[in-house]
C-alpha cells in the first residue's frame, strides 16, 4: 500500500513538472466546453461541429502545423473570469484568453491586458480588416486589445411553417413587423390562425435577453445609454417607450410568460410559437432541427436580425475575442502568439459555422460564408451591430442589473418607470464604485 | 417485546405517507439517472423523452473519453482524504488540549477559535488568495488542502466530545505512569472514534463538494478537482443542448459521495440526530 502511494506521489510530481521539450509553450485559456472525447485528436476542422468541436480541432491543427510551438489548453467553466482574475492576482495569467468584448475594458483599464498591435503586425493583420462591430468591440482609446473572433447578438428565429399558416409569408420569406403596432397586429393574426403565441420569450432567469431588448431599441431611437463612463441614462421617453411596449406584448398575450431559456428553446423546437428572439449561438442547434425529418422545424426555419421597430436599424451586439494578458514573455512566445493570431484569422470562416458572425469583412463577404444557410439574412448584423461604448466598465454586471429590472417591468412585477429608475440607480451606484 | 413490535408497526396511512415521502425523495434521483441515459439531441425538444427508450451510455462514455476526468477524480480524492486526515489530527489534538490541559489563555484561545465560526469564508477569500499566491501554493495539493484545515467547528466538536469523557480515565492512566501523549493516543483517542467518524464523513463530503476555493486556486486543468473540471467541461448552454451529459456528470460526481454514505450511514444518521456529541 505504501509503495503504491509512493508511486502515485512520484507520478504526480513528475506530471506536475514544467515541460522541457524544446518547443515554445503558449498557455491558452478558453471557455466553450471540453470535448476531447470526440475531438481530442481531430485536426479536420471542416468536419468539426459546434463551438467546442471547432475550437478543439482548430487548436489541434495549429499544434500540428507549428511543431515548434505547443499550445497548452486550459478549459474553464463559462465565462472563466473568476479564474482569470485569480490568476492575474497571483501574477500567473495565461498567454491567450477568450474574452467577451464587453469585458475587455474592465481588464484593460487596469493595465492587465497587452495591446495587441505588435501581434497583429507579426500576423500581418490590419484592424481595418475587422468588421465595424468587431473593431468597435476590441478598440479602447487608441489601442486594440484583442483579436476579434466573432460578433454575436439577438436574432428573431422564425418557425416558417407557423408563419405560413398565419398568412405571414411573402415570396418565401416571413414578414417581420416594421413598427410596434404592426408587431401587435401580426401577433393577433398569428394567434387567431395558429392558436399559438407569436413570440416565445425567456423572461425567467435570462437578464441578458431583457437587457438586449432594451439596449437595442433604445439605441435604435438614438438614445445615448452611457453619456459618460460613470453614468447610464434609462429614464428617458425612449426607455419608457421600449419598456412599455414589451409590457404591452405580455398584457395582450402576444408572447409566452414564465419560461426560462431551456423551456423557451424546447417550446420553439417543438413548434409551440412563431418567433423566438435569442442569439446567434442557437443557429447551429436550430439548423440541426431544420434538417431532421419529422421535427416541427424541418425545412421551416428562418432567422433575421431584430426588426426595426423605431428609428434607425441598429442592434446591440457583443463578440468574442482573443486577448493577451500582460506578463513577461520571450521573443519566441511573442512570435508564437502572432502566428496563432494569423492562424485563427485565417480560420474565421470555420468558426462562423457555429452561427456567430465572422469578425473579418473578407470572410463576411465571401461566397463561402454567404452560401451557408441563413447567413445572408443575418449578415447585416455585422454592420448594424453596436457594442456598448468601450469606456464603460463592468458591462457584464450592468447587463445583469438592467436585465433583472427590465424582466420585472416586462412581466408587470414592477411599474415601468420604477424599474427604469431602479436599473439606472443600481448601475450608477455600481459605476461610482469603479476605481 | 410485543408492545415494542406494536409501536414499530406502521398503520396503512403511515405506509402511504412513507411511500409518498420516499417517492418525493427518490424521484429527482431517478429523473437525473434517466436523463443521463438519453441522447442530448432527443432531450432538446422534450425532456419527457427520458421516460421511454432508447437509452444510451454515450454520455458516460464522453465523460471517460475525456482524458482529464480520472486525473480530476484522483485530485478530488487526494484533496478530500488529505483534508479529512488533517482535520481529524488537528481537531483531535486541539480538542484534547482545550478539554484536558491547563495553560495560560486557554479560555480566551477557545473563544478566538469559536469566533472563527462567525467569519464567513467569503470575507477572507481575498487575503487568503494573496497569501497563497505569495507562498506559491496555488495549483498545488497543499494549496487545495490547507484552507480546509482551518476548521473551528471541528475543534469545537472534538473539545465538546472529549469533555464528556470522564477525567477518571486520565487519572488512572497517569497513576500507571502514562504520559500525556500516551493518554491521548491510547486512552482518549479510541473513545472518540464515533465522533471522529462523524467528523470525517462531514469533512470529506464538504471537501469533495467544494467548488469555490478550487475554482480560484486550481487554475491549471491538471490540478482541477472533479467539481471544477466537470463544470469546465460543460458547454455554455449545457442545460439546453447537453442535458444528458450534464446529468451524467452529476451522477458520476455523486457516486463517491454515495459510496461514502453507504459505508458510513450509521455515523451520518447518528450525527444528524445529534447523538454523536454526548
Amino acid at each position: 500500500m505504501r509503495r503504491l502511494l509512493a508511486a502515485i506521489l512520484v507520478a504526480l510530481a513528475l506530471g506536475s513538472c514544467a515541460p522541457n521539450d524544446g518547443r515554445t509553450h503558449i498557455y491558452l485559456q478558453r471557455f466553450f466546453g471540453e470535448c476531447s472525447a470526440e475531438y481530442g485528436a481531430s485536426i479536420d476542422v471542416a468536419k468539426a461541429e459546434g463551438e467546442c468541436g471547432i475550437m478543439t480541432a482548430l487548436i489541434n491543427r495549429f499544434n500540428r502545423e507549428n511543431p515548434d510551438v505547443r499550445i497548452d489548453v486550459n478549459v474553464v467553466a463559462w465565462p472563466g473570469y473568476p479564474q482569470l482574475t485569480a490568476q492575474m492576482a497571483a501574477r500567473d495569467p495565461p498567454d491567450l484568453v477568450t474574452m467577451h468584448e464587453g469585458v475587455i475594458s474592465d481588464y484593460a483599464a487596469k493595465g492587465l491586458l497587452d495591446p495587441v498591435e505588435p501581434y497583429l503586425q507579426t500576423a500581418g493583420i490590419s484592424p481595418d480588416s475587422f468588421t465595424e462591430a468587431s473593431r468597435f468591440g476590441v478598440t479602447i482609446g487608441k489601442h486594440v486589445y484583442g483579436l476579434p473572433w466573432d460578433t454575436h447578438g439577438g436574432l428573431f428565429h422564425v418557425n416558417t411553417a407557423l408563419f405560413a399558416k398565419a398568412g405571414l409569408m411573402r415570396g418565401g420569406k416571413p414578414v417581420l413587423p416594421n413598427s410596434p403596432e404592426e408587431l401587435l397586429t401580426q401577433a393577433k393574426q398569428f394567434t387567431a390562425r395558429t392558436g399559438k403565441p407569436y413570440l416565445i420569450q425567456s423572461l425567467v432567469g435570462d437578464p441578458a435577453g431583457a437587457a438586449r431588448n432594451l439596449y437595442t431599441y433604445m439605441m435604435a431611437q438614438g438614445s445615448v445609454l452611457f453619456p459618460d463612463p460613470r453614468h447610464i441614462k434609462l429614464t428617458t421617453p425612449e426607455g419608457v417607450r421600449v419598456a412599455e411596449f414589451f409590457r404591452r406584448i405580455n398584457v395582450e398575450h402576444a408572447g409566452t410568460l414564465n419560461m426560462d431559456t431551456p423551456a423557451a428553446i424546447a417550446a420553439f423546437v417543438s413548434g409551440e410559437g412563431g418567433i423566438y428572439p435569442t442569439g446567434t449561438w442557437m443557429i447551429g442547434s436550430f439548423e440541426k432541427e431544420a434538417n431532421t425529418p419529422g421535427r416541427p422545424l424541418y425545412k421551416h426555419y428562418a432567422v433575421f436580425p431584430y426588426p426595426r421597430l423605431w428609428g434607425e436599424r441598429v442592434e446591440y451586439v457583443s463578440g468574442h475575442s482573443w486577448v493577451v494578458p500582460a506578463r513577461k514573455r520571450t521573443p519566441a512566445q511573442r512570435d508564437a502568439i502572432g502566428r496563432f493570431f494569423r492562424f485563427m484569422a485565417g480560420h474565421n470562416f470555420d468558426w462562423a459555422r457555429t452561427g456567430h458572425l465572422p469578425a473579418f469583412k473578407q470572410v463576411l463577404d465571401s461566397p463561402q460564408f454567404t452560401s451557408l444557410p441563413e447567413r445572408q439574412d443575418i449578415a447585416p448584423l455585422a454592420s448594424i451591430g453596436r457594442p456598448l461604448p468601450s469606456y464603460v466598465q463592468r458591462q457584464s454586471a450592468i447587463e445583469g442589473l438592467v436585465g433583472e429590472e427590465m424582466a420585472a417591468a416586462f412581466t408587470g412585477q414592477k411599474p415601468v418607470e420604477h424599474a427604469l429608475a431602479d436599473a439606472e440607480h443600481r448601475v450608477n451606484v455600481l459605476l461610482s464604485e469603479v476605481n | 417485546m410485543a408492545a415494542s413490535a406494536q409501536r414499530g408497526r406502521l398503520s396503512g396511512i403511515g405506509w402511504v405517507a412513507l411511500l409518498i415521502g420516499v417517492a418525493i425523495m427518490v424521484a429527482p434521483i431517478v429523473w437525473t439517472l434517466l436523463l443521463s441515459l438519453k441522447n442530448n439531441g432527443e432531450l432538446v425538444g422534450h425532456s419527457g423523452a427520458a421516460l421511454y427508450p432508447p437509452y444510451t451510455v454515450e454520455n458516460y462514455a464522453a465523460i471517460f473519453g475525456n482524458s482529464s476526468t480520472l486525473r480530476w477524480l484522483l485530485n478530488s480524492a487526494i484533496v478530500a482524504i488529505g483534508t479529512t486526515a488533517g482535520v481529524l489530527v488537528l481537531a483531535s489534538l486541539a480538542g484534547y488540549g482545550f478539554a484536558r490541559l491547563e495553560f495560560p489563555f486557554r479560555r480566551t484561545l477557545f473563544v478566538i477559535v469559536l469566533l472563527g465560526l462567525a467569519v464567513p469564508s467569503q470575507a477572507i477569500i481575498l487575503p487568503q488568495h494573496q497569501l497563497f499566491a505569495w507562498l506559491h501554493l496555488h495549483n498545488s495539493y497543499p494549496g487545495l488542502i490547507m484552507p480546509g484545515l482551518i476548521a473551528p467547528f471541528s475543534v469545537f466538536f472534538m473539545t465538546t466530545y472529549m469533555r464528556g469523557i470522564p477525567r477518571e480515565l486520565d487519572e488512572a492512566a497517569m497513576l500507571d505512569g502514562a504520559s500525556r501523549l500516551t493518554i491521548f493516543r491510547k486512552v482518549i483517542l479510541p473513545l472518540t472514534i464515533p465522533a471522529q467518524s462523524t467528523l470525517a464523513v462531514f469533512t470529506f463530503l464538504g471537501t469533495w463538494n467544494d467548488y469555490w476555493w478550487p475554482l480560484i486556486s486550481a487554475t491549471h486543468s491538471d490540478m482541477y478537482t472533479l467539481t471544477v473540471g466537470l463544470a469546465a467541461a460543460q458547454m455554455n448552454y449545457a442545460q439546453t443542448s447537453g442535458l444528458g451529459y450534464l446529468m451524467a456528470q452529476a451522477v458520476f460526481a455523486s457516486i463517491p459521495i454515495f459510496l461514502v454514505y453507504i459505508v458510513f450511514q450509521k455515523q451520518i444518521v447518528r450525527a444528524m440526530a445529534g447523538t454523536a456529541v454526548r
